[in-house]
């Protein structure tokens, strides 16, 4: 834990200093900036000498021997003599051994750079450590693997206004870091990530190299002891576009490598995902929730597969629409309606229900189909996808976006459960998290987020969820958050109490955070770290995206590779037919 | 009707200056009063306020010395014949600012701190008082307690001369002006140095030019004139700015070497006047306004904080002597 280097300054006995928080007074010459790791022993008698490391959390400098404000003047004029004298306000990291005294008055406070860094941030006990950026002095910052794969601790959240606190690009940059830092070994490699992309294009090239890709970057990724490059595996899946009957991925910028994802009638049926359809908070409160599962369990127990479509009642239905007229139809029908929703159901409520489903045909019909084969890919997959499956939500409406989430997440969820094991990792990432589990109320979506949120860490599943405002997100998921982390935030949002891992100096900066600094809390580290994390080394936008990579030259939709090895998607040049 | 005005100064550091029965400039007319020359510049019968000279400038750096002390305790000697001394022990502090007014930095430059055990008692040795040390100074004679704290007074000076010249050791540009608080005395072989005088007691001149002095505007001095006491010295009257306006406001006495010739006399009287108006404090920060210029203010309070706090040293003198018993 030795090896520290430059003496800076002395602990000041004008203030209290406590095992915990102490002042230092900076030596002329000298500086100390925020987020600078400093050490300082303290001598006991009879006992080894206690090491006491810190962050620095708050500078002051002041003018000593002036009285007044208006000192200053004569001071700058040189009439008044004065000292400028900067303190530092450091903030205990460790104790070691764990003698909780505090610093002595006039004790050598060192800035700790080596080892003495690294004990001093606790990097020197992880196990695994993830890179995740590089501190205020340049030199690289880690999570501890352990809090992010579930072995002490699961979760990720990630808050700060949208535009300047990129939260997607730090999701991605830590995805990216799991994947390719070695950090977790097999697990890592293994590890498969479902990214919603809820804005914008931005999330569809990450397999693209990115061709404004400069030296420094490249440095800062080596610097982390990562490659730069784009994501090697990943597949992209958009919804089918409106009114198109061949149900071609609707994407404008990304052409090559998408595959359109649709749930066909029978699915619908069948996994009963009618209550998805009723996915917003406020649906849940209402009385029609009853008659969504009574309709719900009717369907599962009397649809028939129809080529594509169902049949039920006699009657085949080859479209949502058709299927949403047909059970408004049953329900409005006094002599079928009691077979659809139980006896005690009165006409305000089903028709409240009606009015909802009818509502629901514009913004699902696409997504629910019954016009194409069952046979072709549809389903959103991890398990048999490639490493990161981007599924694209950005261009469907909001009632469409929280069927697709729900739906996905639950039956990713199930799958885990039915395999029992925690491997592969499932990395979610979930972008405004607030309105799929916000704070009040209840829905389906919410239901699997906080199963996820406390069941997940047992089963490999790890939500990183994003969201501009934490405290309008389920606290349940927030606390079961093993990472917090924290970008450029809102004045009034940075002083409600879910931010209260920061302290005061820390919340103030995290107003004036820029792009690409995060304030990262993990559980074995009492104090945030500040992170600069690089330029993402892949493709954010059509414009800077190099060529697509080859294996997304034959996804499934634009035709499948005759050419291509049964089994081997992107397999290596040496499995391919020699002629 | 009358007109009157406040003092600037605080009630308990006294007046800056004591009236006379006519009420008409300081009081007590200096014993070396018929000694005064005041034909040195101009013939007393010409005698007129002075500006600064125009072009003008004040040095580039400029020097002020102080001195401050305390009396930490009150002590008594008990002696093997059954005598009793009085003893004083005190901490006093010298220091030099160097106001380096072209950068605009002003710095103390040098400091010393002693610390004495003031004493008549034939056998009184040097006091350990925690980590600090008095040293141990004889007084001649009876010694009795209220004659102690002038005694006080010599090392301080000794100090304030050796220090002044330490300050100037390193980086004089032959240029500049070194201030003295207090009369010169004998700082006197100090060159290029006035003593600056704070408070006004003895007249030095004649009634009928009293009115030069109170006529005088801020930045204005009077001519030179030639004092003859014990510690002669080449004087003037200088009015400081910031003043309340009553006719003794604001003035104060500069005084520099006899030795010097009068041509130099006067040239320092310019330079004087061209720079102590800028050091002059203002009466809501200080209580000794404006005579007490910044600089000296911001070293006393330095050198203040160099002494020690006062209950710690009590303390331990306490501690000190209740072990010697």
């Amino acid at each position: 834990m030795e090896e520290a280097s430059e003496p800076v300054g002395r602990v000041l006995g004008t203030a209290d200093a406590t095992p915990l928080q102490f002042w230092t007074a900076v030596t002329p010459g000298s500086y100390l900036q925020l987020d600078d790791v400093v050490v300082t022993t303290r001598d006991l008698p009879d006992r080894e000498p206690v090491t006491i490391a810190g962050v620095v959390t708050q500078v002051r400098a002041r003018h000593e021997g002036a009285q007044f404000d208006s000192d200053v003047f004569a001071i700058a004029d040189g009439t008044l003599p004065a000292l400028v004298q900067e303190a530092a306000e450091i903030t205990t990291t460790r104790v070691d051994p764990e003698l909780y005294v505090p610093p002595a008055p006039g004790a050598v406070v060192q800035r700790a750079s080596g080892e003495a860094r690294d004990a001093a941030l606790h990097f020197d006990r992880m196990e695994r450590r993830v890179p995740m950026g590089t501190g205020r002095d340049g030199v690289p910052v880690f999570l501890n693997a352990d809090f992010l794969d579930g072995t002490r601790g699961a979760h990720v959240s990630i808050s700060g206004i949208s535009g300047v606190a990129t939260k997607t690009s730090f999701a991605t940059f830590l995805l990216y870091s799991v994947f390719r830092s070695g950090a977790l070994g097999a697990d890592g490699t293994n590890a498969r990530a479902l990214i919603f992309n809820v804005k914008g294009e931005d999330l569809l090239f990450l397999d693209h190299e990115n061709t404004k890709l400069d030296d420094s970057t490249v440095a800062g990724y080596k610097l982390l002891g990562l490659p730069a490059g784009a994501f090697p595996d990943v597949r992209v899946y958009a919804p089918p576009r409106a009114g198109d009957s061949s149900g071609a991925p609707d994407v404008n910028s990304r052409l090559t490598g998408v595959d359109s994802f649709y749930w066909t009638l029978e699915e619908f049926c069948e996994k009963r995902l009618l209550p998805y359809v009723f996915a917003d908070a406020d649906d849940e409160r209402q009385q029609y929730t009853m008659v969504v599962h009574s309709v719900t369990a009717h369907l599962a127990r009397h649809a028939v597969p129809a080529e594509g479509g169902i049949s039920i009642d006699g009657r085949r239905l080859g479209s949502y629409g058709d299927m949403v007229d047909h059970i408004v139809d049953q329900l409005t029908d006094d002599e079928t309606r009691s077979t659809w929703a139980g006896s005690a159901v009165n006409m305000g409520t089903v028709n409240a229900f009606a009015r909802r489903l009818i509502g629901s045909k514009r913004d699902l019909s696409r997504l629910i189909r019954g016009d194409l084969a069952a046979r072709r890919p549809h389903q959103i997959k991890t398990a048999e996808s490639a490493q990161v499956t981007v599924v694209d939500l950005h261009n469907l409406p909001d009632r469409a976006q929280r069927f697709v989430v729900g739906v996905t997440l639950k039956t990713e969820f199930e799958d885990k459960e039915k395999s029992g094991t925690g491997r592969p990792l499932l990395f979610v990432v979930l972008d405004e998290l607030n309105k799929y589990a916000p704070r009040e109320g209840s829905s389906p979506i919410k239901e699997v987020l906080l199963d996820i949120a406390e069941r997940g860490r047992s089963l490999g599943v790890i939500l990183i969820g994003a969201q501009q405002t934490a405290s309008e997100v389920e606290r349940r998921i927030v606390t079961n958050s093993a990472i917090r982390v924290v970008g450029r935030l809102d004045p009034a949002e940075a002083s409600r109490p879910e931010y209260g891992f920061l302290p005061p100096a820390m919340r103030q900066r995290a107003l004036l955070a820029r792009p690409g600094t995060m304030f990262v809390n993990q559980p074995d580290i009492p104090v945030p770290l500040c992170v600069e994390f690089p330029f993402p080394a892949w493709a954010t936008r059509k414009s800077e995206s190099g060529p697509p990579p080859a294996g997304t030259m034959r996804s499934i939709v634009q035709g499948a590779d005759p050419f291509a090895v049964v089994g081997g998607r992107s397999g290596s040049p040496d499995d391919d037919i020699p002629f | 009707m009358t007109r009157m005005f406040v003092d600037a100064w605080d009630p308990s550091y006294g007046a800056s200056f004591e009236g006379g029965d006519a009420g008409e400039g300081p009081a007590s007319p200096s014993t070396a009063q018929t000694d005064t020359n005041t034909d040195v510049e101009v013939p007393a019968a010409q005698w007129a306020p002075i500006d600064v000279p125009a072009g003008l400038r004040a040095p580039d750096v400029v020097f002020l010395v102080d001195g401050v002390r305390r009396n930490d305790a009150g002590l008594w000697t008990a002696e093997e014949d059954g005598q009793s001394y009085a003893g004083l022990a005190a901490s006093y502090a010298a220091g030099v600012v160097r106001c380096d007014l072209r950068n605009g930095v002003a710095e103390l430059v040098g400091a010393r701190i002693a610390r004495g055990l003031f004493t008549a008692s034939p056998s009184a040795a040097d006091l350990q008082a925690g980590s600090v040390r008095y040293e141990v100074h004889r007084v001649s004679g009876t010694g009795e307690a209220s004659k102690l704290p002038a005694a006080v007074q010599p090392p301080l000076t000794a100090f304030e001369i050796e220090i002044s010249g330490d300050a100037r050791a390193h980086g004089s540009d032959g240029a500049d002006l070194l201030v003295v608080d207090g009369p010169l005395r004998n700082r006197r072989q100090l060159p290029r140095t006035i003593g600056y005088v704070k408070t006004q007691q003895k007249q030095y001149l004649p009634a009928s030019l009293t009115p030069v002095v109170t006529s005088l505007r801020p930045g204005q001095r009077t001519p030179v004139f030639h004092i003859g006491t014990t510690w002669g010295s080449w004087s003037w009257y200088l009015r400081l700015p910031g003043a309340s306006g009553a006719p003794w406001s604001g003035i104060v006495r500069v005084e520099c070497s006899p030795d010097l010739t009068p041509e130099q006399a006067i040239e320092l009287a310019g330079l004087s006047g061209a720079t102590l108006p800028r050091f002059a404090s203002s009466a809501y920060k200080d209580p000794r306004a404006p005579q007490n210029l910044v600089p000296i203010a911001g070293l006393e309070r330095r050198l203040r904080g160099l002494l020690g706090d006062a209950r710690v040293l009590h303390r331990a003198l306490t501690l000190a002597t209740a072990r010697l018993r």
